[in-house]
């Protein structure tokens, strides 16, 4: 899994599996995971699980948008798959998502990794994280807990 | 009960030029006023040489006069005078004012035919309606009509030169159409002369009149030719651009059809590997690194063909060169690729100097990341990686070299290496990952933009790429403007050497 991001040297901290890490810290973080690819999900749940956070997994965009505009507090961290349902699903949620939930931090995980990026274009001034699949545990993470620290997002 | 409806009609869809609305088509606001700044540019050049003939008239007067140019009345002056106040006037319209109901590029072009058409009248009227070439002038305005307006508007302007034409011929004349009469009234005195003159003038003005309808016929046909072609050419641009971005989505819709099965099995590899599905035995884990390195392989296969297509579809936007600085560009590939060397206690010596070009960034990132990660890619363990670069200032010229101590390339492999899916077994036994496109992306990144690549290698002694840059945008120690996007347009010439 690749990392493309401006501040890769802030997320160098590795994680074991079983050690409860953030969660500990600050009681369990809920993320996130929408994905139709049932191996990914799969994958993202237990190396999440495994490290304390409490991963809430949806299918397609529309699930995860149903249950963000019924629950009055938003997750910690949306990690989103961008070709989901349709090619362009990931983008229009972010779009809608930015709108009702300014701070909530969001991240892209696709196969297309940087290669999406012309797709981004116009879409938002802010820099968006991709993270391109496979998931790497290690460096998912680390990535994870940067986005978590971080006060708002950006 | 839901019904659905499908229907693969394709020829209602079909593309087909449109033929029809031709005709009377207008040319756009636009197009009208870069044609009346032209109209515009092209009075000044007329009010210049009007101008220039009244100084030379009054310097020399006596030899005008000699050769039987006599004094004229003032008129070329007052005409001077109103194409150069009507001139201000356009512009005034064109630049200055909001273009509304009545100040739009078609009513200043129409005025400014209007205009020349009564100053050209006046000038034929002084210079001679007949016997002179002053008349013919008239043609211009009906060619230009043709060009600015529609068929039925220039046949207007070319009806309005037969009606001023006649209208000067008249004046000169007043009893040009009662001149029959005369001539049964009055059939030995001067009538034999009068009659004969203005049959001399209504033949001139039938054959300028007809002139002029054949000269609009003709220009009008043509001008609606061009006009068809201009908007098939349009249509055939749009069309193009329609079906890129059509392509660059299926190109990313197979990608990630073709790529997301193998990540989700690498995803699940990476899971057993960190022990998320409890221990697992060395001898296991090995088998996965190489299951994984194989899948790996092929994903960035298929993220290559993916970039390669793009870069090729690139190469069609002029208009995406900027201004690069090639030492942070090749720092930051260095950067990136730091881990892989070190995984094979491989070091990465020297940098590049401080120069910039005209390119595209993300482009030549990924030529110095394809050609720096192959010469650690195809070096022994433990060998070094050299950088190194040399700028001619005079020639505005640098080249970067890039040196490894590897693998090498032999004689017979060498001019193929940048062929699309080209394999040097020798290569392909050294590194099992490799793609086969790495060096072809290169290629199509020195094709966009216009480097020159100098190969030289050696089997077991090592490869050398040389990346000759012309036309370096910034002289040594100006600083801190590198960064700085500069939008430039530069001819596309692009070569790669293999030698």
């Amino acid at each position: 899994m690749q990392m493309t991001m401006q501040d890769q040297q802030s997320n160098q901290q590795t994680a074991r599996p079983q050690s409860s890490t953030r969660a500990s810290q600050n009681g369990s973080s809920r993320i996130a995971h929408v994905d139709d690819d049932p191996d990914i999900r799969d994958t993202v749940k237990r190396i999440l699980t495994a490290n304390g956070y409490v991963v809430d997994s949806y299918q397609t965009m529309s699930d995860f948008l149903a249950s963000l505009w019924e629950n009055a507090t938003p997750p910690d961290l949306a990690i989103l798959d961008v070709m989901v349902e349709t090619m362009d699903a990931g983008l229009d949620a972010y779009v809608e998502i930015r709108k009702r939930f300014p701070h909530l931090h969001m991240v892209f995980m696709t196969s297309l990794g940087e290669e999406i990026r012309p797709y981004f274009t116009n879409l938002s001034d802010e820099w968006i994280l991709i993270i391109e699949k496979p998931v790497n545990p290690e460096s998912f993470l680390s990535i994870v807990h940067s986005r978590l620290e971080r006060p708002e997002s950006s | 009960m839901a019904i659905a409806e499908f229907s693969w009609n394709l020829a209602r869809n079909r593309f087909a030029f449109p033929r029809a609305g031709v005709k009377g088509s207008k040319l756009s606001d636009e197009v009208l006023i870069g044609n009346a700044r032209w109209f515009i540019i092209f009075r000044w050049v007329v009010i210049a040489i009007l101008l220039v003939f009244q100084i030379f008239a009054v310097i020399a007067s006596d030899a005008l006069t000699e050769i039987g140019i006599t004094h004229q009345q003032g008129w070329p002056l007052a005409i001077t005078m109103v194409l150069c106040i009507s001139n201000i006037f356009y512009i005034y319209a064109l630049d200055f004012r909001p273009q509304t109901e009545f100040n739009s590029p078609s009513i200043n072009i129409w005025t400014q035919i209007i205009v020349d058409l009564l100053c050209l009248s006046v000038v034929v009227h002084y210079i001679g309606s007949i016997g002179t070439p002053a008349p013919f002038f008239y043609v211009l305005h009906i060619a230009l009509s043709c060009i600015f307006f529609s068929t039925m508007e220039s046949l207007v302007v070319a009806g309005l030169v037969c009606v001023m034409y006649g209208i000067v011929l008249l004046i000169e004349n007043p009893l040009l159409f009662l001149a029959p009469q005369s001539v049964l009234i009055d059939s030995d005195s001067g009538a034999p002369m009068a009659t004969h003159l203005k049959i001399n003038i209504l033949l001139w003005m039938l054959t300028l009149d007809v002139l002029f309808m054949v000269v609009w016929y003709v220009v009008s046909r043509l001008a609606i030719v061009v006009r068809t072609h201009e908007r098939q050419l349009v249509d055939a641009y749009e069309h193009i651009s329609r079906a890129q971005v059509e392509k660059d989505r299926y190109a990313v819709l197979m990608t990630h059809q073709l790529k997301a099965p193998l990540d989700a099995i690498r995803s699940k590899i990476g899971l057993i590997k960190g022990d998320y599905c409890g221990e697992t035995s060395p001898e296991i884990k090995e088998v996965l690194e190489k299951i994984d390195n194989r899948a790996s392989g092929m994903a960035g296969l298929i993220l290559d063909v993916l970039k390669l297509e793009r870069l090729k579809a690139a190469a069609r936007d002029p208009n995406n060169l900027e201004r690069v600085n090639i030492d942070a560009v090749i720092r930051k590939c260095i950067d990136k690729l730091k881990p892989i060397a070190h995984s094979r206690q491989i070091t990465i010596n020297g940098s590049a100097e401080h120069f910039a070009v005209a390119g595209i960034p993300y482009q030549l990132e990924i030529l110095f990341e394809n050609i720096i990660s192959n010469a650690i890619i195809y070096s022994y363990d433990g060998a070094s990686v050299e950088i190194a670069s040399a700028i001619d200032w005079q020639d505005s010229s640098a080249v970067v070299s890039i040196a490894d101590h590897g693998i090498g390339i032999s004689d017979k492999d060498l001019p193929h290496i940048f062929d699309e899916y080209f394999y040097a077994p020798r290569a392909a036994l050294h590194n099992r990952k490799s793609s086969g496109i790495g060096l072809s992306i290169v290629k199509t990144v020195a094709e966009n933009n216009k480097l020159h690549i100098k190969v030289d290698s050696e089997p077991n002694r090592g490869t050398t790429f040389h990346i000759i840059f012309s036309g370096l945008t910034s002289e040594p120690n100006s600083g801190k403007s590198y960064d700085r996007p500069e939008r430039r347009v530069i001819q596309r010439d692009g070569a790669c050497e293999p030698t």
